[in-house]
């Protein structure tokens, strides 16, 4: 079988070949070419036929006919062409949509919930309790320019003038689609059913494309975005990709519905996050916004950090962050002017990369902090539902959880994904693996693994059709497994014994010793164990101390080799830095030693 | 009058006595009398909240033949008569007078008793005044406990006031309320607040309505209707109050509607039975118990619990507090009602106040386990050092 899939990103087009070699599918080209949505192409299917033609030279398959498309196979037996085309699409800014609810932290979350998990980038929530007078969020209905709109609000059988009176905000205000004006603007209602007849009434004429669908919050206690998510995947199809330049032809030719970019990413991973029963943090880190995905127990959540990213965003993170927060990961001598200049030429040249070991070293300072507080925004929106009735006993007198607690635990981290350019390209995999431990800051035994070519998206779309195929590209080709971090919850003290360790195994497993010591407080290592070697890792940290097993108690775990190895983190969590600048830096500098950053 | 009654007889034994003895043999009366005392003084007691002197004297004679003293005191007015202080063994030397008058002085006699109960010749001392100061001693560690509390919480107000972070931990049942009147608004469904079943002159009354202002703007700014029926005529008029001035800072003065707020009944059960009724029709989506309540908690908060309300509850009523606990998604324990109008307003002065009274309870809480350790270790070892320590510690405290 051979699968051809593309992604048409904002800049480039990129191609993969997925072929089924001795029963096992494995990827085996890649193609790249710049994409063509703008004008003077103005046609993304010319895009996709040079990356598929790369691709076609590389392989030695003719898969681009004369007329150029792709080629598809009759038989097995055919030696050109494919079986299968996909593709996903983030090109011309991905699905950009605007979502409204009546309250912010309920009906109007889960609006923007579905929103998020299907892909898109929400411009803006209004609900009744955004704090804005009605004029202004007509105001701000009117600046705003989606591909979309859904709306919620109210429970089936609860509010309606709420709903209506929101509707009757959206439709006078009348918001522009993105793609010129001779089409309707789509419209998603999935709130209260009793509802449907004033929406109707209200979006029901000129300018609006309404469709209805089950309410995304029909009781309190019950999220269903399901039906919102798919509706908005195919008015995506419909509406938005029918009226963006080559799309339809670029539609005919897939077996499988174009997705956004996001979207499919957040498929894989809940693909992989259920197969495996493991939780999974995923993240992708651009120039202008950082995507972040989690699947917690179960239940997918993704944010989109719309101000930061690595290069067009830049400025705002070290505005956001501090420069002091982001010098603090820093252990060279850097003037603050000249790092301001930086930052702002890398905003204004975004295609630029680091020149020297300063710039390298500065830029991944940048990207811990954009990390690290799309990680902050990302927990605070990944919660349990609010607005629920809770059950209690007498016995939680005295422990009365509140509701909206964040599903994100440090702890329960069983995987961490890595994409994006700083990351996946960092000149060293130590880096990128450092990177991570320190924006995240994961406590217990944690997988981190990167993206070799960004191929999440295209094997999300290849997860609807063929999910054996998916997977067995993932694990074998998509992820590259860096290692293992095992890092104590807990205050640690400098210099005083914080864990004890002992790692056996080997190529074939076994009980063959490979490290055994001792950390202090403050103190990193990083044991060697290289990729497809497998092994016990027993990890027995001091008194108030946890790796997963409670404070204090060992813990013994079966872990796998990656390219970097085991990284043992004794700095503690929530994780301090020094706060003397001398001493930090010397305790940065240590760390980078100890893990072989910069050589 | 078991002291009088017993003067009296002393005085007719000792009658009886002498004229015996003289029937006998004509023995002189004085060689078998008491001695009476040669020196006696009252002093007024320092520091104190006046009405007390210490009477001391002193017998030079024989004391083997006195058995006992009377102590008797006088004002110095005209017309008052002796009055008995206490009745002492011959042993006792000094007396304490208390309750005296602190308007005039007073005038202390000093008699002893004899062998067969006559009476030596009473001593009486100058007129002395048990006058009031200005500070009473005793009261000392209470004056400096005030001036640390008092401390503690102005540093606390002027540091809120400059900007310094204070942080109070939280407490989920105030950062319930926004839930509580999102799924009302959500489920389009009314909010229901019960201010207790007490008077206005109740502080958990007061509290209650403090709570009461907070919902109100909440509701007021999620447009959701808040009924608040009342057992009190005048909670009625305070809660009108407070709801109004809601209404009017959430800028939705028009939205306000005086109706929904109404006095009931004072009975209690007759109020109950009317919420309960309410609650069950009407279903709404929250219900809001802060106040004073008494049997009819567990009503209340199980009709909620059964209509599938979010409940959020707060009493200092702790025999209260099982029912709301179990019935009701939030409550309220004690100090926490009282301290959510700081905790809610963010308002320096008031969350500074409420630092420097957890400060003060630190400072008591440490002081209680101190004395119960000293307490525990002088009674294991009370040869040792420890029972001084206790002493020393009681006598520091107060107490």
């Amino acid at each position: 079988m051979r699968i051809v899939a593309t992604d048409c990103g904002s800049t480039t087009t990129k191609a993969i070949l997925i072929e089924e070699r001795d029963g096992v599918f494995r990827q085996t080209f890649r193609g790249e070419a710049p994409t063509t949505v703008e004008e003077p192409f103005a046609d993304v299917t010319l895009g996709v036929t040079n990356s598929v033609t790369e691709l076609q030279e590389l392989s030695g398959y003719r898969l681009i006919a004369d007329d150029g498309t792709i080629i598809r196979r009759r038989s097995q037996s055919d030696a050109d062409g494919c079986d299968l085309y996909i593709s996903t699409s983030s090109a011309g800014g991905g699905l950009q949509m605007m979502v409204a609810g009546v309250v912010r932290e309920m009906t109007a979350e889960s609006a923007k919930r579905a929103a998020l998990g299907a892909g898109a980038i929400v411009m803006d929530t209004i609900a009744s309790n955004d704090r804005r007078k009605p004029h202004e969020q007509i105001q701000r209905i009117r600046e705003l320019r989606p591909d979309m709109v859904l709306v919620s609000g109210g429970t089936d059988g609860g509010d309606t003038k709420k709903v209506i009176e929101l509707a009757e905000l959206i439709a006078p205000a009348r918001p522009r689609p993105r793609f010129g004006g001779e089409y309707k603007l789509p419209l998603i209602f999935a709130g209260n059913k009793e509802a449907r007849g004033a929406i109707t009434r209200c979006f029901g004429g000129e300018g609006f494309a309404l469709s209805i669908v089950e309410n995304l919050r029909p009781t309190l206690e019950q999220e269903n975005l399901g039906p919102a998510r798919e509706r908005i995947h195919d008015v995506f199809l419909e509406h938005v990709m029918a009226h963006a330049p080559g799309y339809d032809r670029l539609m005919s030719w897939a077996n499988a519905p174009i997705m956004p970019t996001p979207g499919a990413v957040g498929d894989i991973l809940q693909t992989i996050a259920r197969g495996r029963g493991i939780n999974v943090v995923g993240v992708d880190i651009g120039g202008a916004t950082t995507d972040m995905f989690s699947v917690f127990g179960g239940v997918f959540n993704r944010t989109v950090s719309a101000n930061l990213g690595m290069s067009y965003s830049i400025s705002n993170v070290c505005a956001e962050a501090g420069m002091d927060s982001v010098l603090r990961w820093v252990h060279l001598d850097m003037d603050e002017r000249e790092l301001r200049n930086r930052v702002k030429n890398k905003m204004i040249r975004p295609t630029t990369i680091p020149q020297s070991l300063e710039a390298l070293v500065f830029e991944q300072a940048v990207s811990r902090e954009a990390l690290r507080l799309a990680f902050i925004q990302h927990k605070a929106f990944a919660t349990t539902l609010k607005g629920v009735q809770q059950q209690r006993t007498v016995g939680d007198a005295f422990s009365q959880d509140a509701v909206g607690k964040s599903l994100v635990d440090p702890m329960a981290i069983d995987l961490m994904v890595a994409s994006g350019g700083v990351l996946s390209h960092a000149p060293r995999m130590e880096q990128t693996a450092l990177m991570m431990i320190d924006a995240f800051e994961p406590e217990g035994f944690t997988q981190i693994a990167k993206d070799s070519i960004f191929m999440m998206p295209h094997l999300g779309v290849l997860a609807s059709v063929n999910a054996r195929a998916a997977m067995e590209v993932f694990e074998r080709d998509c992820l590259i497994l860096l290692g293992w971090c095992v890092a104590p919850k807990g205050e640690v003290r400098a210099g005083r014994p914080a864990l004890e360790f002992t790692l056996s195994g080997g190529p074939s497993g076994g009980n063959a010793e490979v490290a055994k010591g001792q950390l202090v407080g403050g103190e990193m290592r990083l044991v060697r164990f290289p990729l497809g070697h497998s092994g016990k890792l027993e990890v027995r940290p001091e008194k108030g101390l946890d790796v997963g097993a409670g404070p204090g108690k060992p813990v013994k775990r079966t872990i796998e080799g990656g390219t970097v190895g085991v990284i043992i983190d004794a700095r503690g969590r929530p994780l301090k830095l020094p706060t003397s600048p001398s001493v930090r830096r010397s305790a940065v500098a240590g760390w980078q030693k100890a893990l072989e950053i910069y050589l | 009058m078991s002291a009088r009654g017993s003067l009296w007889q002393r005085i007719v034994g000792g009658l009886i006595g002498t004229l015996s003895l003289a029937a006998l043999g004509g023995v002189s009366v004085s060689a078998s009398a008491a001695p009476p005392p040669d020196f006696v003084e009252a002093i007024d007691v320092p520091w104190d909240a006046g009405g007390v002197l210490i009477v001391s004297w002193r017998v030079d004679g024989d004391p083997s033949a006195i058995t006992g003293w009377l102590i008797e005191r006088r004002e110095e007015i005209d017309g008052a008569k002796w009055v008995t202080v206490s009745e002492l063994p011959a042993a006792a030397r000094e007396v304490t007078a208390t309750k005296l008058s602190h308007d005039h002085a007073h005038r202390i006699r000093v008699t002893a008793f004899g062998e067969s109960g006559q009476l030596s010749k009473g001593l009486e001392t100058a007129p002395t005044l048990a006058h009031a100061n200005f500070f009473i001693g005793a009261k000392l560690p209470l004056f400096v406990g005030i001036l640390v509390v008092s401390t503690c919480v102005i540093v606390f107000i002027l540091s809120a006031r400059a900007g310094r972070p204070i942080k109070i931990r939280r407490i989920a049942a105030l950062d319930a309320v926004d839930n509580a009147v999102g799924r009302a608004t959500e489920m389009g469904r009314p909010i229901l607040f019960i201010a207790g079943i007490q008077d206005m002159d109740n502080i958990s009354t007061v509290a209650g309505i403090t709570v009461l202002g907070h919902v109100a703007k909440t509701a007021a700014e999620y447009d959701a209707t808040i009924e608040v029926p009342t057992s009190r005529s005048l909670v009625m008029e305070a809660a009108r109050e407070t709801v109004q001035a809601s209404y009017l800072s959430a800028g939705r003065s028009d939205s306000y509607n005086p109706d929904l707020i109404r006095y009931i009944t004072d009975e209690q059960f007759g109020f109950v039975a009317y919420v309960s009724g309410r609650m069950v029709r009407e279903k709404p989506a929250a219900c809001f118990y802060m106040g004073c309540f008494f049997a009819e908690s567990l009503i209340l908060s199980e009709t909620g619990n059964s209509i599938g309300a979010i409940q959020i509850a707060g009493t200092a009523e702790s025999t209260q507090l099982p029912f709301f606990v179990a019935a009701c998604d939030y409550t309220l324990i004690g100090e926490e009602f009282f301290a959510a109008s700081s905790y809610l307003s963010r308002e320096p002065d008031q969350m500074g106040s409420l630092k420097g009274q957890d400060a003060a309870k630190l400072i008591t809480a440490a002081a209680i386990v101190i004395g119960v350790v000293l307490a525990t270790l002088a009674s294991l070892a009370p040869d040792g050092a420890f029972p001084a320590a206790l002493t020393w510690f009681k006598g520091v405290l107060g107490s």
